[in-house]
């Protein structure tokens, strides 16, 4: 497990993608290629009180890139900032366990702002998968450039239609999902709900990424807690990334 | 000349007075990698119960203005599982060790100070007397039972006793019963009773309780230290809201012999030695040679 830094970080970059999504680049003080997608950042914004936890997208170096929702006033306000330095503690948290993606046939099943840690796993694995990718509408569509190059096989949902399979992505896996597989999933927690059902019916194994509200990101204000078996887990701590086998229903 | 941080509280050296507040460091070992432990006043350790607790369901943080407002629910491993696993790593830092305790009655805290009572390791012991997050009432709201349960765990250890008061309205009669009791010092406050309302589009109106901290609190905090220091005879660890130096001294110079720091830590811990080394600056720059020339000063005027 890489060490984690607080320190403030210069911005490079801190650009509109869409309507709702950003892209955040940073120029951090060493480089951090040890990162492990999953991995996350709380970053402090100038006059929000508590850090925000935010998924890496990509680490090329000393360049870390993040990808974000604007969700509330924290993330609408690192929206406005477009220069100077912001105070980053990370890389925190587990990530996904590589060694064990890596030679298996990987599916990603992925949610809105769920993309960001999936683009940095596909960055490090060498083959090709499948990529289950759900949002609102196409304008939520992010850049899927890394998964293209890869030759990954992408299915695509809308709410609205507006482009793929209209409906929920988790329709599409009651049928094109069997236990050869190994999930890789990150999304909102209805979606990972109905994943971990049919994963379990199913019988199939993988990893999930939870997005939940933190104050600290290091295990010490247990605001993060859920449910693991019987005992209870921090997300920022002990996950974000999790085994499927791991986790209880209804979270 | 560097200014003198020596603070003495009861009967314990302390090489500064900031210390973490409970709950807001974990057990007190696992920021090694991020912050010199050393370097603090002393640790006060997450609140430990006879059984283990898993505590509150989500949600459990929520942020608002200037603050943040927990519902955690003492989550802990448990007496004798912190004893065994976790104890043996905090010391090592050589700094005071301060375990903070909660227990529904006067038995279950005899219990935990028994076992306490086998480590010659423990500088002193908080009595949790007020976390906001349970289902059974705040125990300061019962003055009957604050001074059953100091009265009665005094007679049991040698173990320096802290008891840490709710912000109540009668905090200062809370005060006077606990150092009738007996009792070795005082936190003043924990977190305050609060409640938000999270108003979505599905008009569902859903209603988190808890406890607010952070600098939203910290100048009723501070009037509360004020006016307790003034009417007892034992030392106050001043708390609420501490997000800097200068804040610290707010506390000290009201009354405090100590500080401790919780959300600010939260937010960074690297604040923790931020704030130490701001009040250094401080009594420098205003020629202040030790740290005990302030405290309480502002009630000797």
């Amino acid at each position: 497990m890489p060490k984690a830094f607080d320190k403030n970080c210069e911005i490079i970059s801190n650009d509109m993608i869409n309507r709702n999504y950003f892209r955040l680049k940073v120029k951090t003080y060493s480089a951090l290629n040890h990162c492990i997608p999953g991995q996350f950042f709380m970053i402090g914004i100038p006059d929000v009180f508590l850090r925000r936890p935010i998924g890496i997208y990509n680490v090329e170096n000393d360049v870390l890139t993040f990808l974000y929702k604007l969700v509330g006033y924290g993330t609408k306000k690192l929206s406005t900032i477009k220069t100077g330095q912001l105070s980053l503690l990370g890389p925190l948290g587990n990530g996904y366990d590589l060694k064990k993606i890596e030679n298996l046939k990987y599916v990603a099943v992925v949610g809105g702002v769920g993309i960001a840690p999936i683009n940095f796993l596909a960055n490090k694995l060498k083959n090709k998968g499948i990529l289950y990718y759900g949002v609102r509408s196409k304008h939520d569509i992010l850049d899927l450039n890394i998964f293209k190059k890869k030759n990954w096989e992408i299915i695509i949902s809308t709410e609205d239609g507006s482009e793929g399979y209209k409906g929920y992505i988790t329709d599409l896996l009651q049928y094109n999902f069997d236990s050869k597989h190994i999930l890789i999933s990150s999304g909102p927690n209805l979606m990972l709900n109905k994943i971990l059902k049919i994963a379990v019916e199913k019988h199939i194994s993988g990893f999930i990424s939870f997005d939940v509200k933190m104050a600290c990101g290091l295990g010490n204000c247990q605001g993060c807690a859920i449910r693991v078996k019987d005992e209870i887990k921090m997300v920022c701590k002990d996950g974000p990334v999790f085994k499927i086998d791991d986790i209880s229903f209804n979270l | 000349m560097n200014p003198n941080l020596n603070v003495d509280f009861v009967g314990i050296k302390f090489n500064n007075p900031v210390i973490v507040s409970s709950g807001t460091f974990g057990y007190g070992f696992e920021l090694e990698d991020l912050i010199d432990i050393c370097k603090l006043g002393g640790i006060i350790t997450k609140t430990i119960t006879l059984e283990p607790r898993h505590g509150n369901p989500q949600p459990r943080i929520a942020e608002v203005s200037s603050g943040i407002v927990n519902n955690i629910g003492l989550q802990n491993v448990g007496i004798v599982k912190f004893v065994e696993k976790y104890l043996k790593k905090i010391i090592k830092f050589d700094i005071p060790v301060i375990v903070s305790i909660s227990g529904k009655n006067v038995c279950e805290y005899i219990k935990i100070i028994e076992i306490l009572n086998k480590q010659d390791c423990i500088s002193a012991v908080e009595l949790n007397l007020s976390c906001p997050n349970l289902n059974e009432s705040i125990i300061c709201n019962d003055l009957d039972l604050v001074y059953n349960i100091i009265t009665g765990i005094k007679q049991k250890t040698k173990i320096p006793l802290i008891a840490k008061l709710s912000p109540s309205y009668n905090i200062l009669e809370i005060a006077l019963i606990a150092q009738k009791a007996g009792v070795d010092g005082l936190t003043i406050a924990n977190t305050y009773p609060a409640m938000v309302v999270n108003v979505d589009i599905y008009k569902k109106f859903n209603v988190m309780f808890g406890g607010l901290s952070g600098p939203s609190i910290k100048p009723i905090s501070i009037r509360y230290v004020y006016d307790v220091y003034k009417k007892v005879d034992i030392p106050i660890i001043g708390c609420g809201g501490i997000m800097n130096g200068n804040d610290a001294i707010e506390f000290l110079a009201s009354g405090s012999k100590l500080v401790s720091v919780g959300t600010a830590c939260l937010i960074s811990p690297n604040n923790l030695i931020n704030i130490i080394e701001e009040i250094e600056l401080i009594l420098k720059k205003n020629k202040i040679k030790s740290i005990n020339e302030i405290i309480g000063i502002c009630n000797k005027k």
